[in-house]
Parts: structure tokens; C-alpha cells; sequence
């Protein structure tokens, strides 16, 4: 049997403005995970990403893990990869720098 | 030699995962949510490469998840057989729906079933920032009015040769004001497909219809589920729908032990003609949420069969 894998798109051409968590996302049955962050415009100066991942027993209370964050300055592509995270999954994303915008593409690829 | 319906029967019956259902006699499909998402996909609008072209009710209707049913306080429920149930769940901003779709093409016009064991719930609200008419009583849940409403249904278009028509059927469960209703509804006017939006119609309020209140009570199709107390006790409910595409009609709902027969109930059919969608055989589920909650619907299995 082939190893099953799965690929969800959890932001989808967002803009934000502020900090905010992508919605919860259940991953109880893969063992190893990946988030794509792509920010495709940003507007402001000095505007940085700061992507941290957080683990839940139920998707509704979470917590950090000490994983060295998703860092981006301004456009661009990046990754993050991550083993041992029970049942759930989101990304907490802090955007840094004057009057920030950012435009971006969130993906998590699941493994068995 | 076809095989006999008995013969098939005694076959499907001796396997306990088809047992529960009540197939006809070709099995299109059978998707065990245990094995994986199946082809169920996120139904996103149409683009042109660039996805802030997406119309709006058409751009974020979510990921299919995999889900383990586990909650806060018992943990992992599972699902009827195995662990892993199909999950729907919407953001918690109020009209926002979550969609998925499965697509196919059809061999032959005729009887399509749908059957399915679904479980719906809302997510638990630990403040009071939200409100629903009823309070707490150690029986009802306030819980039970944050879930809005989920619908079943089709995308059949024949092609050059044919016409393009979607069955609907919704079952509200709540009003927008979280007034409980529990009825099954039909729809009564077309889908707005990106291309008419381009043509000029408004963008709609409802993904189903032109208008919001563009639904019609299914005959004796009011009654309850079995939402049981709280947020976080999931029961399966058994559901069959059968529809006719020769015909471009609904035959049949079946929740658990009621019957609605649809075979008189309208189903809108564009009167325009659709590119590349020949022989088009589409299968949505949506789940909306009227309140900042997440609203979610869980699948167990799905099986579809054909009379061809």
C-alpha cells in the first residue's frame, strides 16, 4: 500500500493586516507535515512574517511549540516542517513592520 | 449473466461495511473515510489563474479534513466503523459555508442513490459572547441553535445535447436569528454560476439559489435529528437519496426511518448550455453557519449506486 498523503490550501489569497491563526486542521492520522507560507504582495515598511506552530489535544485550546518559526521578509516562499503533532494543527502568524499588509497562500502537506 | 438482486444482496450483506446500506444494483462508489478523502474536494469558484477573481460565496469553502471525531472532554469518538470520519467545518463568521464536491461523469441516464452515515455538530462556546434564544436546562444545549443548516446535492449537465440541473435538498436546522426550525427544504431557483455572474446577475447570499428565500418545505420533511444534549456526542444518522437524471427529477430522501417522496417536487434547469461539462455527475455536501461558530458535518461512508 502506498503511503497516503494529502494536501489542504488554508489560506487562500488572504490579506491581512494583524496577527491572527489559520483555521484548526486535523492531522491524527499523518506522521509527518509541511507548511508552505507564500506571500505574494506586501505592502508597508519593514514587513515581516512570523509563522509559529501550534499543537491541540482538541482544536480548540493551543499551544506553541518550540519549533524555530516560519520567518519571511516581505514576498517570497517558505517552509516548515514538522513531526510528533498528535490530532491538530494550525499555524499562529505574527506580522510585523509600519502599516503591514500582507497577501498569502497557506498550505499544509500531510504524510502518512 | 446479470446477477440476480437477491444473489448481490447476500453478497453485499455478508460484508459489514456495505451491510448498512441498501444499494441498487451497480455500485459507482463506495468511499470509506478510513482510506482517505476519496475524491471529496474543496468545490472552489471558477478563476482565471488568479484566485482574487473568485466570486464571493465561492472562494473559501474550505479543505476536506480527515477527522478522528475527538472533542474536549471524552476525547476520540471515531467513527461508525474505523476512526476517520469525511469532516466539513466552516470559519466561525456568520453565512460562511463549507463545501465539498465529488466529481464524475455518467455512463448511462437513470436512478443515482446517494447513501451516507452523517453527524453534525457546532463547536463548543466557552463565553457568552455568542446567544441563542434557549438557555442551558441539563437536557437541551444551547449549542443545539448555533448549528445553521447542511445541504445534499447534484450537478447533472448532459452537454451540447442536453440541459444542466442541480437537485438540492437542505436541512435547516436554525433561522438566521438561531430560532430553531428543522425542516428539510428545496430549492426553486438556479444556482449562480460564475459565468451569469459575469453576465450581469447579482452575486447571491445563498451558493444555491438567486434569492435567499428561494426555498420550498420537502412534504413531511419537519422533523428533528438527533443532535443529543451537548457539543461534543456525535450519533450517526442513516441517509438515502435517490434521484433520477433521465428524468432531471428527485425521487426520494430517507433519514433513518422516514421516507419523503420527491417525485413531484420541481427542479430548476438552466436554460442556457454549459462548455466542457459533458455528461457532468457532481455530488456536494455544504454545511452553513449563520453565528461566529464553526459549524462542522462528519461523513462516515458514502456509497453510490446506480440502476444501470
Amino acid at each position: 500500500m502506498l503511503r497516503r498523503s494529502h494536501t489542504a490550501v488554508l489560506e487562500k489569497n488572504e490579506i491581512h493586516a494583524s496577527d491572527f491563526a489559520t483555521e484548526p486542521y486535523e492531522t491524527g492520522w499523518a506522521s509527518e507535515a509541511i507548511w508552505f507560507v507564500r506571500v505574494t504582495e506586501a505592502s508597508g515598511d519593514d514587513v515581516k512574517l512570523r509563522a509559529h506552530l501550534q499543537i491541540s489535544p482538541d482544536g480548540i485550546f493551543w499551544t506553541d511549540r518550540d519549533d524555530q518559526p516560519l520567518e519571511l521578509d516581505g514576498c517570497g516562499q517558505a517552509c516548515l516542517s514538522v513531526r510528533d503533532f498528535g490530532s491538530w494543527l494550525r499555524l499562529r502568524v505574527e506580522i510585523e513592520g509600519e502599516n503591514p499588509s500582507v497577501k498569502l497562500m497557506v498550505y499544509l502537506a500531510l504524510k502518512e | 449473466m446479470a446477477p440476480s438482486t437477491e444473489m448481490l444482496q447476500t453478497l453485499w450483506r455478508a460484508d459489514s461495511r456495505l451491510s448498512k446500506y441498501n444499494p441498487l444494483p451497480r455500485i459507482l462508489f463506495f468511499d470509506d473515510f478510513d482510506e482517505g478523502v476519496n475524491g471529496w474536494c474543496e468545490l472552489l469558484g471558477n478563476h482565471d489563474n488568479n484566485l482574487d477573481n473568485i466570486k464571493p460565496r465561492t472562494r473559501d469553502p474550505r479543505p476536506a479534513q480527515l477527522s478522528n471525531c475527538s472533542f474536549f472532554d471524552i476525547g476520540t469518538h471515531g467513527a461508525v466503523d474505523g476512526i476517520y470520519a469525511l469532516k466539513l467545518a466552516t470559519r466561525p463568521r456568520a453565512n460562511h459555508m463549507a463545501q465539498l464536491i465529488k466529481r464524475l461523469t455518467y455512463v448511462k441516464r437513470g436512478l443515482v442513490q446517494l447513501e451516507t452515515y452523517f453527524t453534525y455538530k457546532a463547536e463548543p462556546v466557552f463565553d457568552d459572547s455568542v446567544e441563542t434564544p434557549r438557555q442551558w436546562d441539563g437536557n437541551y444545549h444551547p449549542v443545539e441553535a448555533m448549528f445553521g443548516e447542511f445541504t445534499i446535492s447534484n450537478d447533472v449537465n448532459d452537454g451540447p445535447d442536453g440541459e444542466r440541473h442541480h437537485s438540492v435538498l437542505r436541512y435547516v436546522n436554525t433561522d438566521r436569528e438561531g430560532n430553531l426550525v428543522k425542516k428539510w427544504m428545496y430549492k426553486t431557483s438556479l444556482q449562480v454560476t460564475t459565468k451569469m455572474q459575469l453576465d450581469g446577475v447579482s452575486t447571491p447570499d445563498d451558493w444555491h439559489t438567486v434569492h435567499p428565500d428561494d426555498w420550498e418545505e420537502v412534504p413531511g420533511g419537519q422533523f428533528s435529528l438527533c443532535h443529543n444534549e451537548v457539543p461534543t456526542k456525535i450519533n450517526w444518522h442513516y441517509l438515502r437519496w435517490q434521484f433520477d437524471t433521465e428524468n432531471r427529477r428527485n425521487v426520494e430522501l430517507q433519514i433513518n426511518d422516514r421516507v419523503m417522496d420527491l417525485r413531484q417536487i420541481p427542479v430548476p434547469v438552466y436554460d442556457h448550455t454549459y462548455y466542457s461539462c459533458d455528461r457532468l455527475l457532481n455530488f456536494i455536501f455544504d454545511v452553513r453557519t449563520f453565528l461566529p461558530v464553526r459549524n462542522f458535518l462528519f461523513l462516515d461512508s458514502v456509497l453510490v449506486s446506480v440502476d444501470w
